[in-house]
């Protein structure tokens, strides 16, 4: 099993969602041209910031319906009747992580500070859509390099941290997909540190020619 | 007529999941010659040999390490199931990993790779080559540039689009092309990426600006789920309604991807009976690239700004930045002039005393990234611009190439190898041509050297050469006649720097832009400026010194004396004062959040007479108040409600001192401590309830992030009744919350508790005896009820 790493992954910051994160309601928010503008300019100074790397790791699994074992030096297992549901019928799945660099962060963490907050909430929500959008970017690649094996992704990912998919499963994450490497370390709490680090995971199924 | 799928035919006969298709494929090659001649009964002019990953970074995966031999042995089953009349193209798929700048493998790396691959082939003989289902440019280059430097034969590549019409690295079709065909691809197009009728879009838009054949192989369709099942569902039949659309929009060799079957290439050869491949519909493309993006050169379109900042020439801090290896400053000035309207970039990395071609190198990588917009490769030194063209993810400019000897024997071939534009500088081994009819000769010959190389007019632009109008009167206009020859006669793209012709005047940026003004009317294309320099309007002296009509520019000197002893001019329009009261100005900017007047407002609400106490009161707050239910209602969102607390924050600042001289309000004492649990780091919530607190008069003592409980508890000892407010974002410390109200219950400390974050709930907050702030005005509306 090897990690395949992402240098640069080329992410247009995605507008829509950074507006909504930041709390636009379509046909009731009204935003002045020069405070969209404003806010324009900081999702372009931000997406200038965020170093956007990643991780993947392909790897066969079992699953009894509770835990998800993967197949690997001690056979770590992820508790999650979700996930275990999630990777029905798969025998592979990918494990997967983005970063959005410490660049960024640290820009937030001096705004915040008081020199400019409202650029820091910019900053932060397009960290997070990008760094989101970076784990689109690598199912999409994953997929295409499936595709010639006549497999694909399943469409959802689930992400430790939710529902019963405990966040202490992100030490697994961290340590397989050697995130040390794209400069991202974890807390005792298991929390990614930079801040703007995710992990995910989806199934391999087989694609069938009629 | 190409083949179509290999891999899905391989596996309807038996092929496993998880083997290494190449060795299965060596150990079956019966199965694997039975798919190659149904391909070529099907009616397959050319068939793809199954070294698709036949690579050194995919075979060791696999525990393989005769590359070559993998690749020969194929190629040979591939050769013998062809026959005499059906051709054989070496198929060179992706490494699987990203190359320099995009990713870790390195440029010379992948390149050496696919060489490894190429020379397999060869020994077998194959006919042509195939580069295929690339997503990186970069990788499709590395591959080509392998391909050309082992082999002169026929070779194809093809892209692989998203739904989006981009590769996964961003890449468009149009770009893809421009790139791939002046680097040498024989033919280009696209593979896989989805069904025929998505291909079809992305044919169309290359068809305009190729200069080579138009390759489609698209999948049949996408894949669907049926009956709990994921199919690719299109039948040969309805694959082949699709044969007619691809040959009109301007494909000449077309073929099958994932989930088409040799039925696939038999409708399609059936449907296309009699028809004869579609030529390129243009011999050459004027065009720039970068991996994201392009610049075309021709027809009518706005002068082209190509920013000149990237150039430590005179410039300290750019020095020393590239100097220490940083490519910091040079980023951050290639985003500004993009911002600022450049559409290509000028890259210099000319420092005394470094490694010219290692800074051009990483340059080149680091505006990759950070810009998308093509660059010009600008040195006089050969190894340098050899450097950059090697790795430069697209099609670059390279300025300049003059008659003088050296450049002409040595850069017209480099520039020949990568296909890049260059830009002929009017200079000889004797000197810098004065007149245009001295220049018009240089460039000829410069031309014509080009052409042996087999360039064309289009791949060249011509430098107007402008010279200081102080030291040479008539330069300027020598310059416009260049340009006009060059573009209305000579028919090639021109380009100036401007700069030079002030050199010595004054007002310089006058004399700059009125020069940009008079070189477009000549048909001047395009222009290397600093895009950052506000822009002047024309001028008629400046015009007159320009077109040699003002001896000694006494004129236009006359005209600057003048412009500098004018008093400075009012504001050409000035802004009606908007009939207001300072009070509700004062309301006004903190709604609106006008961080850049709110200083000057609250003066003049001073200077009306207005005092500090109730220009708080009765004015910012009830303001702020109308923020938050705005915000409450959703008609703001948060940047508006976080640029109101600013607003108010600079408003407190300016009257802060005046209150504590004057009344020093009650409000004052009411505190608030603020921390973000052990464990937790995530704090930008609690930073933006702090400032709204602040704003509200609150006194907020700010304990941080990752707060130990005692810590906290030692600060709640320190006041009168405090509120607490704790945060959390990630479920495994927000248990901490609890730990930190038991202590602080089982000790008897006279406090109240409100709670937030993300995975924070309002029915958690309360079963820890706390209260609930989902947002920071909520938090506002708890603190000042719990202070009550």
């Amino acid at each position: 099993m090897n990690v395949h790493f992402f240098n640069s992954i080329p992410v247009i910051p995605p507008s829509k969602e950074i507006f909504s994160r930041l709390g636009q309601v379509q046909g009731i928010t009204r935003i002045t041209a020069a405070r969209r503008a404003e806010v324009e300019r900081y999702i372009s100074e931000a997406s200038a910031l965020v170093e956007l790397r990643g991780a993947a790791l392909r790897c066969n699994i079992r699953s009894d319906g509770e835990t998800v074992t993967i197949a690997s030096e001690n056979n770590p297992a992820l508790k999650s009747a979700a996930l275990a549901n999630l990777l029905d019928g798969c025998a592979e799945m990918v494990m997967f992580a983005a970063t959005a660099g410490e660049t960024i962060v640290n820009a937030i963490a001096r705004d915040v500070l008081g020199s400019d907050v409202t650029r820091a909430v910019v900053f932060d929500a397009v960290a997070s859509e990008m760094t989101d959008a970076g784990l689109d970017w690598i199912m999409r690649y994953w997929n295409q390099e499936l595709r010639r094996e006549n497999k694909t992704l399943t469409k959802r990912r689930m992400s430790a941290g939710y529902g019963d998919f405990l966040l202490e499963n992100q030490k697994i994450f961290h340590a397989l997909l050697d995130l040390n490497c794209l400069g991202v370390t974890i807390t005792p709490q298991y929390i990614l540190v930079p801040e703007k680090s995710v992990t995910g995971v989806a199934g391999i199924l087989s694609v069938q020619g009629e | 007529m190409l083949d179509g799928a290999t891999g899905t035919e391989l596996q309807k006969r038996g092929m496993p999941a998880g083997v290494c298709p190449e060795q299965w494929c060596r150990d079956n090659p019966d199965v694997l010659k039975s798919v190659h001649a149904e391909y070529v009964a099907a009616g397959a002019d050319v068939i793809y040999t199954a070294t698709f990953g036949a690579n050194r970074l995919k075979l060791d995966q696999h525990g393989i390490t005769d590359v070559a031999g993998v690749n020969r042995s194929l190629a040979e089953l591939a050769k013998e199931s062809a026959g005499k009349k059906v051709l054989v193209a070496g198929d060179i798929g992706p490494t699987g990993s990203f190359v320099e700048p995009f990713g870790p493998l390195a440029f010379e790396e992948a390149v050496s790779v696919f060489k490894e691959q190429v020379r397999g082939l060869v020994e077998a003989r194959v006919d042509l080559f195939v580069i295929e289902t690339m997503i990186d440019i970069q990788e499709a280059r590395a591959a080509l540039i392998a391909v050309r430097e082992v082999s002169k034969a026929f070779t194809m590549v093809t892209m692989t689009f998203e739904k989006d019409g981009r590769t996964l690295n961003g890449t468009d079709p149009v770009t893809a092309l421009i790139t791939l065909q002046s680097l040498g691809a024989d033919a280009v197009g696209c593979n896989c990426s989805a069904g025929p009728a998505q291909m079809l879009e992305i044919i169309k838009r290359m068809r305009p600006f190729a200069a080579v054949p138009l390759i489609a192989k698209p999948n049949a369709g996408m894949p669907v789920l049926k009956k709990g099942k994921t199919v690719f569902d299109m039948q040969a039949a309805e694959f082949g309604a699709f044969a007619k659309k691809f040959v009109r929009s301007g494909v000449g060799m077309l073929g099958g991807c994932c989930g088409t079957t040799p039925e696939h290439i038999r409708v399609l050869r059936r449907k296309l009976s009699g028809a004869a491949p579609v030529p390129p519909c243009r011999g050459s493309l004027s065009a720039l690239s970068s991996a994201r993006a392009h610049v075309i050169l021709e027809g009518v379109r706005p002068l082209i700004t190509v920013g000149e900042c990237i150039n430590p020439t005179g410039k300290k801090a750019l020095q020393e930045d590239l100097r220490q290896g940083r490519v910091t400053l040079a980023r951050s000035l290639a985003q500004q002039q993009v911002e600022h309207g450049a559409v290509v970039l000028d890259v210099n990395a000319g420092v005394p005393g470094i490694d010219e071609a290692k800074t051009m190198r990483k340059l080149i990588a680091a505006l990759s990234l950070a810009v998308n917009v093509p660059l010009v490769i600008d040195s006089s030194t050969i190894e340098v611009v050899d450097a950059a063209l090697r790795l430069y993810p697209g099609r670059a400019l390279i300025n300049s190439i003059s008659a003088e000897k050296a450049k002409l024997e040595r850069l017209l071939p480099l520039a020949a190898r990568y296909g890049a534009m260059f830009i002929i500088l009017p200079l000889n081994d004797r000197e810098v041509p004065e007149t245009f009819l001295e220049r018009k000769k240089v460039i000829a010959r410069i031309v014509k050297a080009g052409q042996r190389y087999g360039y064309r007019k289009s791949d060249m632009v011509v430098d107007g050469l402008v010279m200081s109008v102080s030291a040479h009167p008539r330069a300027a206009l020598e310059t416009m006649k260049t340009i006009r020859w060059a573009s209305q006669v000579l028919g090639v793209n021109t380009i100036c720097g401007l700069s030079n012709v002030s050199f010595g005047m004054p007002e310089r940026a006058l004399m700059n832009d009125t020069l940009r003004a008079l070189l477009r009317k000549n048909g001047l294309s395009m222009v290397i400026e600093n895009p950052l320099r506000k822009k002047t309007r024309p001028n008629r002296y400046a015009a007159d010194v320009l077109r040699a009509k003002d001896k000694d520019a006494l004129r236009y000197l006359a005209f600057c004396r003048g412009l500098q002893q004018k008093p400075s001019q009012p504001a050409a329009a000035v802004k009606k004062e908007m009939v207001l009261s300072p009070a509700e100005k004062v309301r006004r900017s903190i709604l609106d959040g006008n961080r850049e007047d709110i200083a000057a407002v609250i003066e003049t609400a001073l200077h009306a007479g207005i005092a500090p106490e109730p220009l708080v009161h009765d004015i910012m707050i009830p303001a702020m108040s109308e923020v938050g239910d705005l915000f409450d209602k959703k008609e703001y969102f948060l940047p508006q409600l976080i640029a109101s607390a600013e607003t108010m924050k600079i408003a407190f600042g300016r009257l802060e001192p005046l209150l504590r001289s004057d009344s020093a309000p009650k409000i004052r004492e009411r505190v608030v401590i603020l921390a973000t649990v052990q464990g937790d780091i995530h704090d930008i919530g609690k930073n933006i309830v702090a400032l709204m607190l602040r704003n509200h008069g609150f006194s907020v003592v700010d304990l941080g992030k990752d707060v130990a409980a005692a810590a906290i508890l030692d600060e709640i000892k320190k006041h009168i009744r405090p509120v607490v407010g704790l945060s959390a974002l990630m479920t495994t410390t927000m248990v901490n919350m609890k730990q930190v109200i038991a202590a602080a219950q089982q000790e008897k400390l006279s406090c109240r508790f409100m709670v937030g974050g993300a995975v924070v709930t309002r029915s958690y907050a309360h079963s820890l005896g706390a209260e609930y702030a989902a947002d920071s005005v909520e938090a506002v509306r708890v603190a000042q009820w719990l202070s009550d």
